[in-house]
């Protein structure tokens, strides 16, 4: 598909910034993303290329102001609830009821 | 169900491979002169847009692998030969791009055609 | 842009993980002590230590460095070094007359066995839509000047075979050992953003 992620020789995107003396993970929900892309690839559901594919559905600006792990977060929630492993009313509810515990 | 820490740490050292065991013919050689084709699908593809048309030359041949453009969207593997293919910077850019530079991809069989 | 939502809190995402985590466990889909020990994994062993070792025994070792560009995949075994993302490895030397340096321009592909995970300006946008179609200037950013007579080589890991830079030997090292040598490469090098420094 000819989406926003096929970047290779676009415009406007702005400098390259590289950190200095950056660590692996950034915090600690991006190292929970990491880890669960083995395991949950173990079960079965889903392949590299559709996983890749999910990606790339997910909308041009989303695309753009979100990191490399929101997009793999995106992934297991969009494959997840496709294969039917998850469905949306239970990521909604359980996702409300740990921001209730926090708050 | 669940894979164990130790199962995990074994998936890394194997791998999971995209390389597929079947007797393909490839339908390129080392030196041939391809051209990208001008593919758009709506689904999932890894022909970069920029390469839309562009001509090249086959470098080297890495062997039989599962065609990513299938094999997102439940329709098998579809196993092909991948290339790395070298395109000028000048064929790719036109005018912007640089005299000595040369970009190299990876190609399968389905992303190419000969140029006669 | 993609590089300041590295860096902004993000408790809206915190609980998406943790919601996505915990059902997964609790059906028996996933055990968090092996996501624990992916993590440690490639947080703490796996990294471009790895690739800088393979480089180090490159330039002490002819017949490795011929073994390491005919099939890159067998000769970076020899050391170990193996698996996820690495089950394809192609080595590409730099010289004074060629340069080469790595992208995915369609989303991060990167030699996690010999680098271990991407860092943030790899996976940008920026570096992503510029490397190919400016090269020179990019490296420039990164404080590498090439002769106008060089070529450049910028490979965009469409498939999933992965690459690796061998970078040039810096002048002034004859005198030190392998071990040294491997203290001096850098991971920049090894994606071919920067040159190795004595």
């Amino acid at each position: 598909m000819n989406g926003v992620h096929d970047l290779g020789g676009m415009d406007g995107l702005g400098p390259v910034q590289p950190e200095q003396d950056e660590p692996v993970f950034h915090a600690e929900w991006e190292k929970r993303v990491f880890g669960l892309f083995l395991p949950v690839f173990a079960c079965g559901y889903y392949n590299i290329d559709q996983f890749r594919h999910a990606i790339e559905r997910m909308g041009a600006t989303a695309y753009l102001n979100t990191s490399y792990y929101e997009h793999w977060l995106h992934a297991y929630e969009t494959l997840l609830v496709e294969k039917g492993v998850l469905t949306a009313e239970e990521l909604a509810a359980r996702q409300r009821k740990i921001a209730a515990e926090v708050a | 169900m669940a894979i164990t820490a130790e199962q995990a740490l074994g998936a890394v050292a194997a791998g999971a491979s995209a390389r597929v065991d079947a007797d393909v013919a490839p339908l390129f050689k080392v030196g041939d002169r391809v051209r990208a084709r001008n593919i758009n699908p709506r689904s999932h593809t890894r022909m970069p847009r920029y390469l839309h048309g562009c001509e090249g030359v086959v470098e080297r041949d890495f062997g039989v692998f599962a065609f990513p453009d299938s094999h997102a969207h439940e329709q098998g593997d579809q196993p092909q030969h991948v290339y790395s293919v070298r395109f000028s910077a000048k064929d790719v850019w036109g005018r912007e791009g640089g005299e000595r530079d040369f970009l190299l991809v990876d190609m399968w069989d389905q992303y190419l055609d000969i140029v006669s | 842009m993609a590089s300041a939502a590295h860096t902004r809190p993000l408790g809206e995402i915190e609980i998406r993980v943790k919601a996505l985590e915990s059902l997964l466990v609790e059906k028996g889909l996933v055990d968090p002590a092996a996501v624990d020990a992916l993590i440690d994994t490639y947080e703490h062993k796996v990294g471009p230590h790895n690739g800088a070792r393979v480089v180090a025994r490159a330039w002490v070792d002819a017949p490795y460095k011929q073994r390491l560009l005919n099939d890159g995949t067998a000769a970076i075994a020899e050391l170990g070094y193996s698996g996820l993302q690495g089950e394809d490895l192609v080595v590409v030397e730099n010289t004074p007359e060629v340069h080469n340096v790595l992208v995915c321009t369609l989303c991060s592909c990167y030699p996690w066995p010999t680098l271990g995970l991407p860092p943030v300006w790899y996976k940008s946008a920026p570096y992503r839509s510029r490397v190919v179609v400016d090269p020179r200037s990019v490296l420039q950013e990164f404080g590498l000047q090439l002769p106008a007579s060089a070529e450049v080589r910028v490979w965009d890991s469409t498939s999933e075979v992965r690459y690796l830079v061998l970078p040039e030997r810096p002048a002034g090292t004859a005198h030190l050992t392998e071990e040294q040598l491997a203290a001096l490469v850098t991971r920049d090098a090894m994606i071919g953003v920067a040159k190795v420094a004595a």
